[in-house]
Parts: structure tokens; sequence; C-alpha cells
């Protein structure tokens, strides 16, 4: 019986426990919030520079 | 808002793949079939019989372990073997009760079941104390294939196992650095035919910075993956080699344009080491694997994963990773561009 549970241990209860705990779940929740975090940085990144090239547009025009 | 919708959809597929990588099931398979040396013995046989340990991966057989039914085969060799006890799930207790003469050493372990369908081992069983006779033939044996009742899963592939899901993660980044670095090559040849504007070089520069980030996370996601499936960090493979040089090539691109003053000149200069970068990148990764032999799937004779994946389940979450990915990319491809012209209208 030892050496049953040897192997029963021993096929990859990493995985079993990672899927079956629920504890995918966790790591799906963080992935999902770094993701749009990092799609919201973008947006406000891109509407900040969108802002800054317009003011600079302007400053030249207006110096010319 | 309309200009703004495939960024959107972007960020909206690679959501969805998550929710695919961290939620859909793994299909069944079998693992192993190993000796307990130990023996039972059967109410039917009065000798004792060898018992070995079956172990099966996201398989149900507790589901109806009367019903679980296990076949070793060799040629059209077939033997039913006796099922002694189902412990759970993945586990029962076999008796492997084959005659001193045999056809093979070497057979293949088939599993029969209502819920997990036909299952294979191949070479799942070797015996090498028994006498071989190659001309000899067992009595025959009529079996039909069950097929699985299983909802939605990925496929089940020996020795990648749960890290299957890791493909929606990998192989999207090189392909989103292909698109990255072409654009980078369109616009370095560009830069060569109008020398005088510096616009193409800026867009080169911001497509090569993005698609070394994405070059960078697939070596990482492929370092990560070796580990698991060969055991090591970092193995001698061409593939892997190829896709590391290319990164430390396009590594050279950004400090060669740091290492020139001269506009114009750094202009000039990086545009054509950027024509070699991308020669060298289809060579390292797409040529070069493909001519000798390799450990990476799809490349040196391995098959891909496509061959494997009967019914699609993993192109359903891989395509979308990969144009994800892609409209990711190039969103941040864009947003460098813009940020490097800014800057360089502010100095």
């Amino acid at each position: 019986m030892n050496t049953i549970n040897a192997i029963l241990v021993q096929s990859h209860p990493l995985e079993g426990w990672f899927f079956g705990s629920g504890k995918a779940l966790v790591v799906l929740a963080v992935a999902l919030i770094l993701l749009i975090g990092f799609g919201l940085w973008m947006w406000r990144a891109e509407a900040r520079l969108k802002k800054m090239e317009a003011k600079l547009n302007q400053k030249t025009s207006r110096e010319s | 808002m309309a200009h703004n919708v495939w960024k959107i959809g972007g960020f909206a597929l690679i959501t969805y793949v998550l929710v695919m990588v961290f939620v859909v099931p793994m299909g069944p398979g079998l693992l192993e079939l190993r000796s307990t040396e130990g023996t039972f013995i059967s109410e039917e046989m009065e000798r004792p019989i060898p018992e070995y340990f079956l172990t099966g991966f996201a398989t149900h057989w507790n589901e109806a372990p009367d019903q679980l039914s296990v076949i070793v085969r060799s040629q059209s060799n077939l033997v039913q073997l006796q099922v002694i006890e189902v412990l759970d799930d993945t586990h029962a207790r076999i008796g492997v009760s084959l005659p001193y003469s045999l056809p093979s050493k070497s057979w293949d372990v088939l599993i029969n079941h209502p819920v997990d369908g036909t299952l294979l081992l191949e070479n799942g069983l070797f015996l090498s104390d028994r006498f071989i006779d190659e001309s000899l033939a067992l009595p025959a044996l009529a079996i039909e294939e069950f097929a699985a009742d299983l909802p939605f899963h990925f496929p089940y592939q020996p020795r990648i196992l749960e890290t299957i899901r890791n493909l929606m993660l990998h192989v999207p980044m090189w392909f989103t650095m292909f698109v990255l670095m072409g654009i980078a090559f369109v616009a370095s040849i560009k830069q060569l035919a109008t020398s005088r504007s510096m616009v193409e070089d800026e867009k080169a520069e911001a497509s090569v910075k993005a698609g070394l980030l994405f070059g960078i996370l697939g070596l990482i996601t492929c370092s990560v993956w070796a580990r698991f499936t060969w055991g090591a960090w970092w193995v001698d493979d061409p593939q892997l080699n190829g896709a590391l040089v290319t990164v430390l090539v396009y590594s050279g691109y950004i400090v060669l344009r740091n290492s020139i003053d001269n506009a114009p000149l750094r202009a000039r200069l990086s545009a054509v080491y950027n024509l070699f970068a991308f020669i060298i990148l289809i060579i390292l990764l797409m040529v070069l694997p493909r001519f000798t032999e390799s450990l990476h799937p799809g490349k040196g004779g391995n098959p891909g994963f496509n061959s494997y994946d009967l019914d699609s389940a993993l192109r359903a979450a891989f395509y979308p990773a990969v144009i994800g990915w892609i409209l990711i990319g190039i969103w941040m491809y864009r947003v460098n561009l813009r940020f490097t012209r800014l800057n360089k209208l502010l100095k």
C-alpha cells in the first residue's frame, strides 16, 4: 500500500490542486486586473499625448 | 469612438483568452501503468496475479467505476486486464494476467470508459521477464471504441499536460514580434528611400522597441515552459538559441541608435542594420530550426499542436489570442511613436 501512496502523491499534485481548489480563478482575477489596468494606463497615456500634441501645435502656429 | 474599437477589441479578446486559459478543463489521458511489485489473488484464479497501478490524468473513473475497461494491445493482439479496484477518478489497481509466452515485450494500454471515451498510452506496459515468440497469436478479442462524453476541453498532451494553456501566451508573443519587426522593416526601407525625412526612422525605432518587449516576454514564457516539459530553464536547441540571438540582435539596434549623435547618419545606419536584423529573424526563427533537429513543436520534424488537436479546441482560444496580442502590440507601437515624436519636438 505504501507504493500506491507514493505513486498517488507524485502524479502531478500541484496542477491538480491549482485547478481543483479554485486558486486558478484567483490567478485569473489578478491577471485580468493587471490587463485592464494596463489598458486604462495606455488609454490615459494616449489621451495625455493628444492634449500635449494639441498644445504644442497651438504654440507653433501662434509663433509662426 | 469608432477609431478606438480595435483597441478595445484587442483587450476584449485577451480578456476572453485569459478566461479560457484558466477556466476550460483539460481532456482526459493516461499517465502510466506501473507495477506495485505486489500480487493479487482473485476468487476466480487461484494463482496470484501481478498488481499494477494505473494513473490517469483528468479522468472520471469514479463516475462509472464498474464500466472501466483496461486492454493491452500489441499489433493485432488484444488482452483484457482485470480492474481490481477504482481508487478515485484518476487511480485504479489493475491485475495483469498475461501468459508467459507473448508475441511482444511492449504493449499499448487502452482504456474504455463511458465518460472519458477510449484513451491510449503507447508502450505503456513493458514486460521484460516473458518468453517472446513473434509468431504467436493470442485469442481474438472484440472491443468497441467509446466516444468521450465531456464538455468543451483542451486536448491532453503527454508531458505537456496543463501547460498546454501556455500556448495562448507564448506563441502569440512571437507572432506580435514578427508583425512589429515587419513594420520596422518596411519603415527602414522607406527611410533609406527618402533619407531626408526622419518620420520613417521614428516609426522603425518605436516598432522595434515594442517588438523587443514581446520578444523578451516570448523568451520568458519559453523558459518557464521548457522547465516543465524538458526539465531545464534553457536547452541547447536551435529554436530557443535562435530566438535569443534574434532578441540580442534587436537589442544591438537600440545600442547602435544610442551610440550615434548625428541624426541623419543614425537614421541611415540603423535602417541598414534593421534590414539585416529582420533577415536574421526570418532565418533563425523560421528557416534554420526546420532543417535541424529540434525539441520545439512544429520544428525539426516535430509535429505542431494542430496535428493532435482533432476537435480544434485550442484554435478557439489560440486565434483570438494571436489577434488580440497583435492589436495590443500595434497600439503600444503607436503610443510609443507619438511619445517619441513629442519628446523630440519638446527637445
